[in-house]
């Protein structure tokens, strides 16, 4: 056959299997609201930036009349991309072939795009659409599970890691998701459970729908395996695009540097905070206040409200920032937020990506509940992060910083580099209220008007402690600051800290209380 | 059962505190985000607020009441 026939015949060959799972298949998938594997990664990547490898895959089972099935890409795409110019690896499975469900093909076709990824030290998107296990493969089905987890956590921490989840994804498959730095829900699309509703229904008896189980506002509410919640596919896809931006190839690089921008004014850093420090304020204002453009990408908005997290831009550098939200909750500390946090510092320390904390918490949530639930254990998480991260790390102490909270909080006894407190904080080891009803207790009780008399030592107390000039005395911050000042500080607090050296000890890892 | 985490018709207390203000009335129409309760705790004038826009079905507290946690301050219909 000369040439051009092979060519015509390569052409045909690719032709199927862009049929995917057939055009039955494929209307059933646009009838569920959802987009194929293709158009979900052209969708996603900078245009015409895709190319696909394995597309002619093949399966290998012969059980169960698998022997004369044909499989096209055996469920799955795999390829490479870029967004913005910035390379990605990336796989997603094909819910019209076979239900996207995962044979040993299959899972050797997303374990090469992991090694590749891991290899070029580029970024690994993986969007999820599969039944879960291909039952005729058997054991070798499991196999492909364990490969990919393994890789996951191989990557973790030296390439970045995104999870995307587009259609079912069930039992052990959710375990590579949870492996992975983000996972991106969509309203009404994703599924993720361990044991879906007809196993809790026969081994318990209750009655719960797919979507109140682990629908995609109970992973971005609820249980926080979620990092972003979307609207919709394409809603979810920008996200991405916009992650991209603010993170780095793999652990030895920096984010990529953007164009400076002054905050907007419509941000007045001077009318946020309250100076009633029982008044509370939405503290992200006060972030978009400082960063570029007042552009603030928050991560895991929906769930542990109580701390927000996320990226924003100093001087064209990607910051992260931890800050407490006093319009929820109070501000305090507890079992999830700690744990959002820890988490978020960690990615933020692995991927050299400098710290900036924001403070004004009453301190940790008292309560039965967190205590039996483990605050010790998860609040430690939050303890060892800081003190891990050996990226510069910037705190702000805005308004109160009370007892554990207060070293909790990225202090100077966790080697923050900069602590800045604005005039209005309040530096001490509990409120004034507790700590004069423990110190004068017998003065309070003696006197003819308790009341009075309490009220006289919680002036005095707070005049002489609840302010930022004790701890400003021992050198524990920095400098009292005006909040106007803020953003200049920062800056420069980046600038003299790019050379940063945090030489540790050599250890294999820690043991971090997770 | 395990659903109540999804349950945002009956505001509760997270922590005991006192109440400042109520600012509704039982009937009276809700948008989300309209702030329905003040509670005093955690040295923090704490907002309630309307998660849905909603009509108040119930009102349990008045200012100057303690409260304990988990506490049905306001139900929502």
């Amino acid at each position: 056959m000369p040439l051009k026939g092979k060519i015509e015949e390569l052409k045909k060959r690719k032709e199927e299997v862009l049929q995917g799972g057939g055009e039955q298949a494929v209307a059933k998938q646009v009838a569920m609201g959802k987009l194929t594997a293709r158009e979900r990664i052209i969708t996603l990547l900078d245009e015409d930036s895709f190319n696909e490898y394995d597309m002619f895959v093949e399966h290998e089972a012969r059980d169960f009349g698998m022997g004369g099935k044909v499989l096209h890409g055996d469920g799955v795409i795999i390829g490479t991309g870029t967004i913005y110019g910035a390379p990605v690896a990336i796989f997603a499975q094909d819910f019209t072939v076979a239900g996207g469900s995962l044979g040993f093909m299959h899972a050797r076709k997303i374990t090469k795009i992991m090694d590749y990824a891991l290899r070029m030290r580029i970024p690994l998107i993986g969007i999820n659409d599969s039944g879960g296990a291909r039952i005729q493969e058997g054991v070798n089905s499991l196999a492909g599970y364990g490969e990919i987890f393994w890789r996951n956590t191989l990557s973790s921490g030296i390439i970045p890691q995104i999870s995307v989840i587009l259609g079912p994804c069930a039992g052990g498959a959710v375990y590579s998701p949870a492996l992975t730095d983000f996972v991106f829900v969509v309203e009404n699309i994703s599924k993720m459970f361990i044991t879906g509703p007809e196993v809790i229904k026969s081994v318990l008896g209750e009655e719960i729908t797919q979507e109140e189980l682990g629908g995609a506002k109970i992973h971005a509410q609820i249980t926080g395996n979620a990092h972003f919640f979307a609207e919709s596919e394409f809603e979810c896809f920008e996200q991405i695009k916009k992650l991209i931006t603010f993170i780095p190839w793999n652990n030895t690089r920096k984010a990529r540097k953007f164009e400076p921008k002054e905050p907007k004014p419509t941000y007045n850093i001077d009318d946020i905070v309250p100076g009633d420090p029982k008044e509370p304020y939405d503290v992200r204002n006060v972030i978009r206040a400082i960063v570029d453009d007042s552009d603030f990408f928050e991560i895991q908005e929906m769930w542990a409200g109580n701390i927000v997290i996320g990226f924003g831009r100093l001087n064209g550098e990607t910051v992260g920032f931890v800050a407490n939200q006093p319009l929820v909750m109070a501000g305090v500390l507890d079992v999830d937020s700690s744990d959002k946090a820890a988490r978020f510092i960690r990615y933020c320390n692995a991927f050299n990506i400098p710290l900036c904390t924001l403070v004004d918490l009453p301190g940790y949530l008292p309560g039965v509940d967190q205590e039996h639930a483990g605050v010790i254990r998860h609040g430690a998480k939050l303890l060892y992060a800081y003190s891990e991260a050996s990226v510069p790390k910037m705190t702000v102490i805005l308004r109160k910083a009370y007892g554990g909270g207060y070293i909790a909080m990225s202090s100077r006894h966790l080697r923050a580099d900069f602590v800045f407190a604005w005039p209005g904080a309040e530096i001490a080891v509990m409120g004034p209220e507790g700590a004069a009803n423990i110190i004068f207790r017998k003065e309070i009780s003696e006197a003819e008007n308790p009341d009075e008399m309490r009220r006289q030592k919680v002036e005095e107390y707070k005049e002489k402690f609840a302010n930022p000039y004790v701890a400003a005395a021992k050198g524990y911050i920095d400098t009292v600051i005006e909040p106007e000042e803020t953003r200049k500080l920062l800056l420069h607090a980046l600038e003299v800290s790019s050379n940063k050296v945090a030489d540790r000890p050599f250890k294999k890892h820690g043991i971090p209380p997770f | 059962m395990a659903l109540s985490r999804l349950d945002n018709k009956h505001l509760t207390a997270f922590i005991p505190g006192t109440i400042v203000d109520v600012k509704v009335k039982v009937g009276q129409e809700v948008k989300q985000g309209d702030i329905l309760v003040i509670l005093d705790a955690m040295k923090m004038h704490n907002r309630i607020i309307a998660p849905v826009d909603s009509i108040v079905k119930e009102v349990n507290v008045k200012p100057g009441e303690r409260v304990c946690k988990g506490f049905v301050m306001v139900v929502l219909e």
